[in-house]
Protein backbone atom coordinates (compact mmCIF):
# COMPACT_ATOMS: atom_id res chain seq x y z
CA UNK A 1 0.00 0.00 0.00
CA UNK A 2 2.97 2.35 0.76
CA UNK A 3 4.57 1.53 -2.82
CA UNK A 4 1.43 2.50 -3.90
CA UNK A 5 1.27 5.39 -2.57
CA UNK A 6 4.55 6.41 -2.70
CA UNK A 7 4.19 5.88 -6.78
CA UNK A 8 1.00 8.09 -6.74
CA UNK A 9 2.68 10.83 -4.64
CA UNK A 10 5.64 11.02 -7.65
CA UNK A 11 3.10 11.08 -10.45
CA UNK A 12 0.96 13.87 -9.08
CA UNK A 13 4.13 15.08 -8.25
CA UNK A 14 5.79 15.26 -11.81
CA UNK A 15 2.16 16.16 -13.52
CA UNK A 16 2.32 19.61 -10.63
CA UNK A 17 6.34 20.20 -11.55
CA UNK A 18 5.10 20.46 -15.09
CA UNK A 19 2.10 22.53 -14.90
CA UNK A 20 3.96 24.88 -12.44
CA UNK A 21 7.43 25.31 -14.85
CA UNK A 22 4.33 25.87 -17.62
CA UNK A 23 2.64 28.77 -16.08
CA UNK A 24 5.83 30.26 -14.50
CA UNK A 25 7.63 30.02 -18.03
CA UNK A 26 4.36 31.89 -19.47
CA UNK A 27 4.76 34.96 -16.97
CA UNK A 28 8.61 35.09 -17.12
CA UNK A 29 7.87 35.40 -21.21
CA UNK A 30 5.22 37.38 -21.83
CA UNK A 31 5.51 38.16 -25.29
CA UNK A 32 5.48 34.07 -25.91
CA UNK A 33 4.48 33.51 -29.38
CA UNK A 34 3.35 29.62 -30.16
CA UNK A 35 5.05 29.81 -33.11
CA UNK A 36 8.62 30.83 -32.19
CA UNK A 37 11.67 29.31 -30.49
CA UNK A 38 11.11 26.12 -28.59
CA UNK A 39 11.33 28.43 -25.25
CA UNK A 40 8.65 30.48 -26.93
CA UNK A 41 6.17 27.65 -27.41
CA UNK A 42 6.66 26.29 -24.24
CA UNK A 43 5.81 29.65 -22.55
CA UNK A 44 3.42 30.73 -25.43
CA UNK A 45 0.10 28.84 -23.09
CA UNK A 46 -2.91 30.56 -21.74
CA UNK A 47 -1.52 30.98 -17.82
CA UNK A 48 -4.47 31.42 -16.23
CA UNK A 49 -5.65 28.18 -17.50
CA UNK A 50 -3.61 26.20 -15.37
CA UNK A 51 -4.63 27.23 -11.47
CA UNK A 52 -7.19 25.40 -11.08
CA UNK A 53 -5.46 21.93 -12.08
CA UNK A 54 -2.29 23.85 -10.15
CA UNK A 55 -4.26 24.34 -6.83
CA UNK A 56 -6.68 20.51 -6.97
CA UNK A 57 -2.73 18.72 -7.84
CA UNK A 58 -1.17 20.54 -4.93
CA UNK A 59 -3.65 19.71 -2.15
CA UNK A 60 -4.05 15.99 -3.51
CA UNK A 61 -0.27 15.41 -3.56
CA UNK A 62 0.11 17.50 0.51
CA UNK A 63 -2.29 14.81 1.09
CA UNK A 64 -0.52 11.84 0.04
CA UNK A 65 2.57 13.36 1.57
CA UNK A 66 0.47 13.69 4.63
CA UNK A 67 -0.65 9.69 4.73
CA UNK A 68 2.88 8.94 3.90
CA UNK A 69 4.73 10.98 6.47
CA UNK A 70 4.01 8.39 9.22
CA UNK A 71 5.87 5.87 7.23
CA UNK A 72 8.80 8.21 6.53
CA UNK A 73 8.88 9.61 10.40
CA UNK A 74 9.58 5.58 11.40
CA UNK A 75 11.24 3.91 9.00
CA UNK A 76 13.19 6.09 7.28
CA UNK A 77 14.11 9.14 9.57
CA UNK A 78 14.94 6.89 12.74
CA UNK A 79 17.84 5.36 10.16
CA UNK A 80 18.76 8.68 9.03
CA UNK A 81 19.53 10.11 12.84
CA UNK A 82 21.33 6.42 13.27
CA UNK A 83 23.35 7.30 10.11
CA UNK A 84 24.13 10.70 11.45
CA UNK A 85 22.41 11.76 8.28
CA UNK A 86 21.62 15.64 9.64
CA UNK A 87 21.71 17.27 6.00
CA UNK A 88 19.59 14.95 4.72
CA UNK A 89 17.12 15.04 7.58
CA UNK A 90 17.00 18.59 7.45
CA UNK A 91 16.44 18.54 4.22
CA UNK A 92 13.39 16.58 4.55
CA UNK A 93 12.30 18.95 7.35
CA UNK A 94 12.45 21.77 4.89
CA UNK A 95 10.74 19.92 2.34
CA UNK A 96 7.52 19.35 4.98
CA UNK A 97 7.61 23.14 5.94
CA UNK A 98 7.43 24.47 2.58
CA UNK A 99 4.86 22.05 1.49
CA UNK A 100 2.85 23.53 3.99
CA UNK A 101 3.59 27.03 3.60
CA UNK A 102 2.63 26.15 0.17
CA UNK A 103 -0.41 24.88 0.68
CA UNK A 104 -1.66 28.16 2.94
CA UNK A 105 -0.54 30.43 -0.08
CA UNK A 106 -2.87 28.93 -2.71
CA UNK A 107 -6.12 31.02 -1.18
CA UNK A 108 -3.85 34.04 -2.55
CA UNK A 109 -2.69 32.29 -5.05
CA UNK A 110 -5.87 31.15 -6.46
CA UNK A 111 -7.02 34.82 -5.97
CA UNK A 112 -4.66 36.96 -7.88
CA UNK A 113 -5.20 34.72 -10.60
CA UNK A 114 -8.40 35.70 -10.85
CA UNK A 115 -9.53 38.33 -13.67
CA UNK A 116 -11.09 40.94 -12.25
CA UNK A 117 -7.60 41.89 -10.16
CA UNK A 118 -5.16 40.75 -12.92
CA UNK A 119 -3.83 44.37 -13.17
CA UNK A 120 -3.66 45.20 -9.65
CA UNK A 121 -1.87 42.30 -8.14
CA UNK A 122 0.29 41.67 -10.86
CA UNK A 123 3.32 41.81 -8.50
CA UNK A 124 1.87 38.93 -6.08
CA UNK A 125 0.82 36.81 -8.87
CA UNK A 126 4.29 36.83 -10.49
CA UNK A 127 6.12 36.54 -7.68
CA UNK A 128 3.62 34.05 -6.15
CA UNK A 129 3.67 31.62 -9.17
CA UNK A 130 7.37 32.08 -8.80
CA UNK A 131 7.40 31.34 -4.97
CA UNK A 132 5.08 28.33 -5.76
CA UNK A 133 7.39 26.61 -8.80
CA UNK A 134 10.46 27.17 -6.66
CA UNK A 135 8.75 25.13 -3.55
CA UNK A 136 7.41 22.51 -6.07
CA UNK A 137 10.89 21.86 -7.87
CA UNK A 138 12.57 21.53 -3.94
CA UNK A 139 9.86 19.04 -2.85
CA UNK A 140 10.15 16.93 -6.26
CA UNK A 141 14.07 17.06 -5.77
CA UNK A 142 14.48 16.72 -2.10
CA UNK A 143 11.74 13.83 -2.29
CA UNK A 144 13.88 11.79 -4.98
CA UNK A 145 17.05 12.53 -2.93
CA UNK A 146 15.62 10.66 0.31
CA UNK A 147 14.08 7.99 -1.35
CA UNK A 148 17.34 7.37 -3.02
CA UNK A 149 19.22 7.35 0.52
CA UNK A 150 16.79 5.25 2.12
CA UNK A 151 13.40 4.52 0.65
CA UNK A 152 9.74 3.59 2.24
CA UNK A 153 9.46 -0.01 3.07
CA UNK B 1 -19.52 33.30 -2.68
CA UNK B 2 -18.14 30.06 -2.56
CA UNK B 3 -14.82 30.60 -4.86
CA UNK B 4 -14.37 34.36 -3.37
CA UNK B 5 -14.16 32.35 0.14
CA UNK B 6 -11.71 29.80 -1.04
CA UNK B 7 -9.35 32.29 -2.84
CA UNK B 8 -9.07 34.41 0.46
CA UNK B 9 -5.81 36.75 0.64
CA UNK B 10 -6.58 36.96 4.31
CA UNK B 11 -6.42 32.97 4.81
CA UNK B 12 -2.82 33.42 3.63
CA UNK B 13 -1.48 36.08 5.21
CA UNK B 14 -3.10 34.44 8.64
CA UNK B 15 -1.67 31.36 8.00
CA UNK B 16 1.92 32.67 7.24
CA UNK B 17 1.96 34.12 10.31
CA UNK B 18 0.66 31.61 12.34
CA UNK B 19 2.86 28.65 11.05
CA UNK B 20 6.21 30.76 11.37
CA UNK B 21 5.14 31.60 14.73
CA UNK B 22 3.88 28.73 16.25
CA UNK B 23 7.32 26.68 14.50
CA UNK B 24 9.25 29.22 15.99
CA UNK B 25 8.07 28.75 19.77
CA UNK B 26 7.38 25.02 19.31
CA UNK B 27 3.03 25.23 19.64
CA UNK B 28 1.51 22.44 17.88
CA UNK B 29 -2.05 22.24 18.53
CA UNK B 30 -1.37 18.59 19.13
CA UNK B 31 1.41 15.62 18.92
CA UNK B 32 0.58 12.52 16.70
CA UNK B 33 2.78 9.26 17.87
CA UNK B 34 2.32 7.20 14.33
CA UNK B 35 3.79 4.19 16.33
CA UNK B 36 0.70 3.00 18.29
CA UNK B 37 -1.48 5.76 16.87
CA UNK B 38 -1.78 7.83 19.89
CA UNK B 39 -2.41 12.18 19.80
CA UNK B 40 -1.39 14.45 22.73
CA UNK B 41 -2.79 17.89 23.41
CA UNK B 42 -0.13 20.51 23.18
CA UNK B 43 3.49 19.56 23.17
CA UNK B 44 3.55 16.74 25.97
CA UNK B 45 5.97 14.09 25.50
CA UNK B 46 5.20 10.28 25.95
CA UNK B 47 7.73 8.21 26.84
CA UNK B 48 8.02 4.39 25.25
CA UNK B 49 5.80 5.89 22.34
CA UNK B 50 8.04 6.28 19.79
CA UNK B 51 8.79 9.06 17.75
CA UNK B 52 6.07 11.99 17.65
CA UNK B 53 4.76 14.32 14.70
CA UNK B 54 4.78 18.00 15.40
CA UNK B 55 4.05 19.03 11.61
CA UNK B 56 0.23 18.45 11.80
CA UNK B 57 -0.07 20.26 14.89
CA UNK B 58 1.92 23.00 13.26
CA UNK B 59 -0.86 22.83 10.06
CA UNK B 60 -3.70 22.47 12.38
CA UNK B 61 -2.72 25.81 13.91
CA UNK B 62 -2.31 27.74 10.77
CA UNK B 63 -5.42 26.29 8.94
CA UNK B 64 -7.93 27.28 11.86
CA UNK B 65 -6.14 30.63 12.25
CA UNK B 66 -6.55 31.15 8.81
CA UNK B 67 -9.94 30.20 8.64
CA UNK B 68 -11.39 32.14 11.46
CA UNK B 69 -9.05 35.61 9.85
CA UNK B 70 -10.79 34.55 6.57
CA UNK B 71 -14.66 34.97 8.25
CA UNK B 72 -13.86 37.72 10.27
CA UNK B 73 -11.85 39.93 8.58
CA UNK B 74 -13.05 42.15 4.95
CA UNK B 75 -10.73 40.30 2.77
CA UNK B 76 -11.21 42.92 0.02
CA UNK B 77 -9.90 45.64 2.09
CA UNK B 78 -7.10 43.86 3.10
CA UNK B 79 -6.12 42.49 -0.25
CA UNK B 80 -6.12 46.22 -1.43
CA UNK B 81 -3.91 47.84 1.39
CA UNK B 82 -1.68 45.28 1.00
CA UNK B 83 -1.73 45.09 -2.74
CA UNK B 84 1.35 43.99 -3.92
CA UNK B 85 3.34 43.14 -0.63
CA UNK B 86 1.07 40.26 -0.23
CA UNK B 87 3.63 37.70 -1.47
CA UNK B 88 6.05 38.71 0.97
CA UNK B 89 3.98 37.07 4.02
CA UNK B 90 4.64 33.48 2.31
CA UNK B 91 8.04 34.08 1.33
CA UNK B 92 8.64 35.69 5.09
CA UNK B 93 7.33 32.31 7.03
CA UNK B 94 10.16 30.28 3.98
CA UNK B 95 12.77 32.22 5.60
CA UNK B 96 11.90 32.06 9.14
CA UNK B 97 11.76 28.48 8.18
CA UNK B 98 15.06 28.39 6.55
CA UNK B 99 16.66 29.93 9.87
CA UNK B 100 14.82 28.03 12.45
CA UNK B 101 16.28 24.88 10.53
CA UNK B 102 19.44 25.73 10.10
CA UNK B 103 21.02 23.69 12.75
CA UNK B 104 20.66 21.07 10.45
CA UNK B 105 23.57 22.16 7.83
CA UNK B 106 25.98 23.91 10.33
Amino acid sequence: MVAILLILHGLVAAALLGATTHQAMSVLRRGARRGGSFLDRYAGVRAQGFTVAIVLLYVVNVCLGAVLYPSYRLNVRVPLEEMSMAWAIGLFELKEHLGGIGLGLLPLYAYTWRPEVAETHRRDRIALTMILVVIVWWNFLVGHVVNNIRGLP
Amino acid sequence: MIESRLASPVFTVAFCCTYALVFALNWPLFLYYPLHGDFVWGWRVLQGQGPAIVWYGFMADAVIAGLVASVCLPSRAVASRLRNYLWLFPCAAMVVCVFLLRHFFI
